[in-house]
């Protein structure tokens, strides 16, 4: 990344794509620092004190066992309320996850640390919906926290032994007799080589020598079972011993395409479009170099000048998440409540913690329907004057019932509007000519084209005087537009 | 050469100018006729036509929390039934018997009626191999095709758009409800999803007074049209210019944008003007088939409509949950057949049932049951050859599996006679394999 192009706009586009965007004072502020002194900020976030507490039931429940015997000793009757009633709260807890890491990428102060995150849950793509558990989606979550631009093999067999996805991809029940072969097939075709670079023999013996890695119900923890594991011998990637889920990961991660692999698929994410073949290498040969530690790859495609090339920067479609983050920020306005956020992000299509399968959100263009795209325009009013009413409909399809109790509670909440005095300044208000381009900063960091202009030119003429209505009608008639769909 | 357009002749049409300004739906017959030659050469083959006023149409009824297929489609006679369903099971003098074996639930009287009419195909056991019995992974396996034990990215629906329709109007594939299903889900999104017309539209809020100038709406039109439309000066001769694709995201949603505005102005002057010609039950589902009805009547260019009623997961006191559910489903479907029938739209409408499984075939201590496996399709239109399809399973305890029915027709099959025969498309290439036709239709 050559100094001279290190600017206001590729600032912006370091901390849209490494983050979630910011207001004009804070692009300000990381352009006026060198490249590298930038990435650093972003990459080598531990330095940055993080005080965000964890939700109160993001623990283990003490009287979990008590209440599973209780459970096992009622009534027929009596057994059906209590499941009724813990599925209820998981539900309601999950909600309130949503929205706690919503926070976290809105306010917390390690905006990389949130967006990696964001890219490992869409990676290892794990659902509440089968696993049912608030906590043990939370755990999950932090595990890609804390994790997150580690090294690779740490990683992994984290998250082999993380209890969402012990449940999610049934390895817990895996046992000798009859190896579940739902993670082993998965973690070479999606999580780490991908389709074509493995064998059918490959995943049947993996999935023999994952038998005994499984979920204590009671502990809520990983559990080595060695009376489930099959010891005998077993050949993987065409080596032969005696192998158990650890060294099957080491011997995964040691192919050089699980390199490739990850490295394509970080730089699509950040950068919004495939590497080409060259550049894959490039990134791969970087991470493998640096032990396989996410953090160095990080730095590497930041300060590259590919990930500043004209034909990436704001040509990504922004995630419902990135949408939702990145409005909220730019609108210096507060998350709505949980349960308006979740109402939000589903209908645009990203349900976070219960991704549509195991492979996650296909992402870039397929985010873009055209229902997702109203919707868009349509929630742009519920963040700027507060109108709950194009959310309310954000309800499973699948459950009349809980829609009907969807759509009640909905109506029942109200959300502040945003605070026009907050975005501009006197000086910006005083007239229409003052007021866009600084409308465009804040919003897109670019130029609108010539008749965008004008129509919101000929919008804001056309009213008495720049009231704070009038300027976020403007406002939402810039959201409503195919640009700002894009960062 | 084709003397109808295209659906994407329609929005290269629209894109390039002719009509641009005015967003109008409409295509004067010799200017598409005019377009129509001038693109012949370049015409997909692959791309369905649809007009909207002729071709068939199919819509697809989810039945969400998995029915019980048992009790909707009774086998009365059989001893195995009443012993497993001591408090559930129905007596043979209440169903309504098809033959001496089996009959449909006493609530199902409409469906009755259209089985006697010839109108109803019943496909008895339908499933796939190695069940699974949780409703979000046995959901996904009906809505994407897919083999139990493999993922698929794309649904069924989404491959039929991807493979058969591409370049189609958003409208092609149109879906009742807050969601898109996972059915629709394809490597270019294409349907819309609806709940109500009035909420499928870019809402300006309280601020938008019509006829004043710094009106929302209209400033919102102006930002959302792509660039060649604003020039409304254009010519015929526009017509057979280069098509700019640039392919770009900005690209891509410029068109998405145009794509919305054309499709909601439709779908609300469809849902505004056309008016009913039956009474539809006031239920979710009688509102949805008769918002279809209505948009079928209207021309919209749809090859697929999808609906869902949910409610079926009966674990306790599964009687009364089952018949007000059923109830419901008869009368819904007779209300809009006769609405298709009236309109003179039946013959090309076929209406298909799923649930995600059936379920077990003892009742639980609570009055209902627990999670199954096969259960009946039903497939209903004026051309389905009427009567009882494939085999009913055993009930016999030593034929079950974990205590479930085992299937006897694999619903791929039902879905590629739907694709082959009623659709008019291959269906190897949507549902990944070769499945042989059901002869439903």
């Amino acid at each position: 990344m050559p100094a001279d192009r290190w600017d206001f706009t590729t600032a912006a586009h370091l901390l849209n794509r490494a983050g979630f965007g910011g207001v004009p004072m804070e692009i300000g502020r990381l352009a006026v620092m060198s490249p590298a002194q930038a990435v650093s900020w972003l990459v080598d976030y531990e330095r940055i004190p993080d005080n965000t507490t964890n939700p109160a039931w993001a623990q283990p429940d003490p009287e979990r066992a008590e209440r599973l015997r209780a459970a096992r000793n009622a009534s027929p009757e009596e057994r059906r309320k209590l499941v009724q009633e813990m599925q209820k709260n998981q539900r309601e807890q999950i909600v309130e996850l949503r929205a706690w890491w919503l926070q976290r990428m809105a306010c917390g102060p390690r905006p990389l640390q949130e967006k990696m995150t964001l890219f490992w849950h869409g990676h290892f793509a794990t659902s509440a919906e089968k696993v049912r558990d608030a906590y043990l989606m939370w755990r999950q979550n932090d595990l890609f926290r804390r994790l997150g631009t580690g090294n690779w093999l740490e990683l992994l067999v984290a998250v082999a032994k993380d209890p969402a996805m012990l449940i999610w991809l049934d390895q817990a029940q895996s046992r000798k007799e009859h190896p579940n072969e739902n993670f082993a097939r998965e973690v070479m075709e999606l999580f780490t080589l991908g389709e074509g670079h493995y064998t059918e023999k490959d995943v049947t013996e993996a999935a023999r020598a994952l038998t005994g890695w499984s979920y204590d119900r009671l502990d809520e923890d990983f559990t080595e079972r060695p009376m489930w594991h099959d010891r005998g011998e077993k050949t993987i990637f065409g080596q032969t011993g005696y192998f158990d889920g650890q060294d099957f990961l080491e011997l995964l991660v040691a192919r050089p395409q699980a390199a490739r692999f990850i490295s394509a698929k970080l730089w699509n994410f950040f950068a919004g479009t495939p590497p080409s073949p060259e550049l894959t290498d490039a990134l791969a040969a970087t991470f493998r170099e640096a032990g396989n530690q996410f953090k160095t790859l990080l730095r590497t495609m930041f300060l590259s000048q590919e990930f500043y090339a004209p034909s990436i920067i704001r040509n990504q479609v922004k995630s419902p998440v990135q949408w939702l983050v990145g409005s909220v920020r730019m609108l210096e306005r507060p998350l709505p409540p949980p349960l308006v956020c979740t109402g939000l992000t589903r209908n645009l299509g990203q349900d976070l913690f219960a991704p549509p399968n195991v492979k996650g959100w296909d992402g870039g263009l397929s985010w873009i329907t055209t229902n997702t795209l109203l919707a868009r325009y349509n929630e742009a009013a519920t963040l700027l004057q507060g109108d709950v009413a194009p959310v309310a409909g954000g309800a499973l399809a699948n459950r009349p019932n809980a829609n009907r109790q969807f759509v009640r509670r909905m109506a029942q909440l109200r959300i502040g509007a945003v605070d026009a005095g907050k975005l501009f300044t006197e000086k910006q208000r005083e007239s229409v000519d003052a007021l866009l381009p600084a409308l465009e900063r804040r919003l897109l960091q670019a130029q609108f084209k010539p008749e965008q202009e004008k129509v919101l030119r000929d919008y804001l003429g056309g009213q008495p005087e720049l009231t704070d209505s009038a300027i976020l009608n403007a406002i939402r008639l810039a959201m409503s537009t195919p640009e700002y769909q894009l960062t | 050469m084709r003397d109808e357009i295209t659906l994407q002749t329609r929005r290269e049409f629209l894109r390039h100018t002719v009509l641009g300004g005015a967003l109008s739906w409409t295509v004067p017959t010799f200017l598409a006729n005019t377009f129509s030659a001038l693109q012949a050469e370049a015409a997909d083959q692959a791309t369905q036509t649809t007009t909207g006023r002729d071709g068939t149409i199919l819509v697809v009824l989810q039945m969400a929390g998995g029915n019980d297929g048992i009790n909707t489609v009774v086998p009365y006679a059989d001893d195995h039934y009443h012993r497993a369903r001591p408090r559930i099971g129905l007596a043979e003098a209440k169903v309504l018997k098809l033959n001496g074996e089996v009959g449909l639930h006493p609530a199902l009287t409409g469906f009755k009626e259209l089985y006697d009419s010839g109108r109803l195909a019943i496909v008895q056991g339908a499933g796939y191999p190695n069940p699974n019995r949780s409703h979000f992974r046995s959901t996904e396996i009906w809505q994407t095709a897919s083999d139990s034990t493999r993922f698929e990215r794309y649904g069924w629906l989404g491959r039929y758009f991807d493979n058969a329709c591409s370049g189609s109007d958003p409208t092609v594939g149109v879906c009742i409800g807050h969601q898109m299903p996972q059915a629709f889900t394809a490597r270019q999104p294409t349907g819309v999803s609806l709940d109500n017309p009035q909420n499928y539209r870019f809402m300006a809020g309280g601020s938008s007074r019509p006829g004043q100038s710094g009106n929302m709406e209209e400033s919102f039109r102006k930002l959302n049209q792509p660039e060649e439309d604003a020039n409304s000066g254009a010519t015929i001769g526009a017509l057979s210019g280069p098509v700019r694709h640039t392919g770009s995201a900005l690209d891509f949603l410029e068109r998405t944008a145009l794509d919305a505005q054309v499709s909601s102005d439709k779908i609300r002057s469809i849902a505004g003007s056309v008016q009913n010609a039956a009474t539809h039950p006031g239920s979710q589902l009688g509102n949805s088939l008769k918002l279809v009805a209505k948009l079928i009547g209207g021309s919209l260019p749809t090859r697929i409509f999808y609906v869902s009623q949910g409610g079926y997961d009966t674990h306790t006191n599964q009687i009364n949950t089952q018949e007000r559910l059923l109830k419901d489903l008869g009368d819904s479907v007779s209300a809009f057949v006769e609405d298709m029938r009236a309109q003179g739209n039946l013959p090309r409408v076929l209406l298909m049932t799923f649930s995600e499984f059936g379920r077990r075939v003892a009742e639980n201590a609570n009055g209902g049951t627990d999670h199954g496996a096969a259960a009946p399709m039903f497939v209903i239109g004026e051309k389905v050859k009427s009567g009882l399809l494939g085999q009913y399973p055993s009930l016999a305890p030593s034929d079950l599996f974990q205590g479930d029915l085992k299937f006897s027709v694999d619903f791929r099959s039902v879905y590629a006679a739907v694709l082959e025969s009623w659709l008019k498309t291959k269906s190897e290439p949507i549902l990944g394999r070769k499945f042989a036709p059901l002869q439903i239709v």
